[in-house]
């Protein structure tokens, strides 16, 4: 008896049938209906257009942890934990709504809070440094590369962490 | 033209950042999926799953068609809950359609979720157009499910690719290795 290395499962397409009943229908006749598509993407787009509103909250909260680190700063660990948690919901996500300064500068804020990162008071400095690169970003609403004022941000940033580093 | 009625289908979503979990159930519920639950990661999304399966009244939902689900979450991220569903024991329904979402894209990942056995990958920034075109691809094209000592999801091969050189395949569906469960 020769044991069976391979099995195939070939399983009744129960979700077809749900969705486009039992007849048969050839697959080149098959869609979604274009005015849902169309209702569909404007919903989206409305939606991403509270992007700003909705990331200001999270400097926000940043911001407020941020102020915590300075004033208990034995709890560093736990609010460093909490910034890690708060970048970590903003990053790769700015750049779907057309705000990637905000991706880079959450990416760039989830990795200085990781487990391995001094709380020491310096690195506080570098972390409002961060904060308040996204609160530029946002309130002078620097979409794509931002350009010259992006680049400036940018630049800025670098020399606040070689400052502090 | 026979267009796709979602009303009657069920959907998981499990999205940490509610910014982007509520933009994809919105998205679907005007697309008009009938049923949906939204969880914040994959531990409540297993939870989930369970409740369904053993009290689907309590749940407020007969089934799970289709999960969605990001990939970066804690403490159970997305890959976490894609294993469980295709290999835990527990797991009530091993052949669900997985939907990826993340906003990394490298081929690395892409190749690491295959593995895995993800039925379809969508890279963040995420369009309704990209979405209606993986939930196509589950309804109108399902994939064979395999099963190998070292992988268990859909067909990794979505068309026949004709080989160049000479065929070293081993084995065929006529092979006694290799058998063939209609179900």
């Amino acid at each position: 008896m020769v044991k069976v290395s391979v099995r195939y499962y070939r399983i009744k397409n129960k979700l077809r049938e749900k969705t486009l009943g039992l007849a048969p229908v050839d697959d080149d006749q098959i869609s979604f209906d274009d005015e849902l598509m169309l209702k569909a993407t404007a919903a989206l787009e409305e939606m991403a257009e509270d992007y700003p509103d909705w990331v200001s909250g999270l400097i926000d909260q940043l911001a407020d942890v941020h102020r915590r680190c300075v004033d208990t700063p034995e709890q560093r660990f736990q609010h460093f934990e909490q910034l890690h948690a708060i970048a970590h919901d903003m990053r790769g996500q700015g750049g779907t709504f057309g705000y990637p300064l905000i991706s880079d500068f959450s990416d760039g804020l989830y990795d200085f809070t990781g487990v391995n990162t001094s709380t020491s008071d310096k690195n506080v400095e570098i972390i409002k440094a961060h904060i308040d690169a996204m609160r530029v970003v946002i309130k002078e609403r620097i979409s794509g590369d931002g350009g010259d004022l992006g680049s400036q941000l940018k630049t800025g940033l670098d020399a606040a962490i070689k400052k502090y580093a | 033209m026979s267009n796709i009625d979602l009303s009657r289908v069920s959907v998981l979503v499990v999205e940490d950042s509610q910014f982007i979990r509520s933009l994809i159930v919105n998205s679907l519920r005007v697309m008009g999926v009938g049923s949906m639950q939204s969880v914040d990661d994959g531990a409540q999304a297993i939870d989930f799953i369970k409740l369904v399966d053993n009290d689907p009244m309590k749940a407020g939902m007969m089934s799970i068609d289709i999960i969605i689900s990001d990939w970066e979450m804690s403490p159970v991220d997305g890959m976490m809950l894609l294993r469980w569903i295709r290999r835990h024991k527990d797991s009530p329904d091993r052949f669900i359609p997985f939907m990826m979402l993340t906003g990394y894209s490298e081929p690395k990942r892409v190749e690491d979720a295959r593995t895995m056995g993800v039925n379809e990958f969508m890279s963040k920034p995420f369009t309704v157009n990209a979405l209606a075109d993986k939930l196509f691809a589950i309804i109108n094209k399902p994939r064979q499910f395999v099963h190998t000592a070292s992988y268990f999801g859909p067909d990794r091969r979505r068309r026949p690719v004709p080989i160049e050189g000479p065929d070293r395949r081993k084995l065929t569906y006529d092979s006694p290795e290799v058998e063939v469960v209609n179900g």
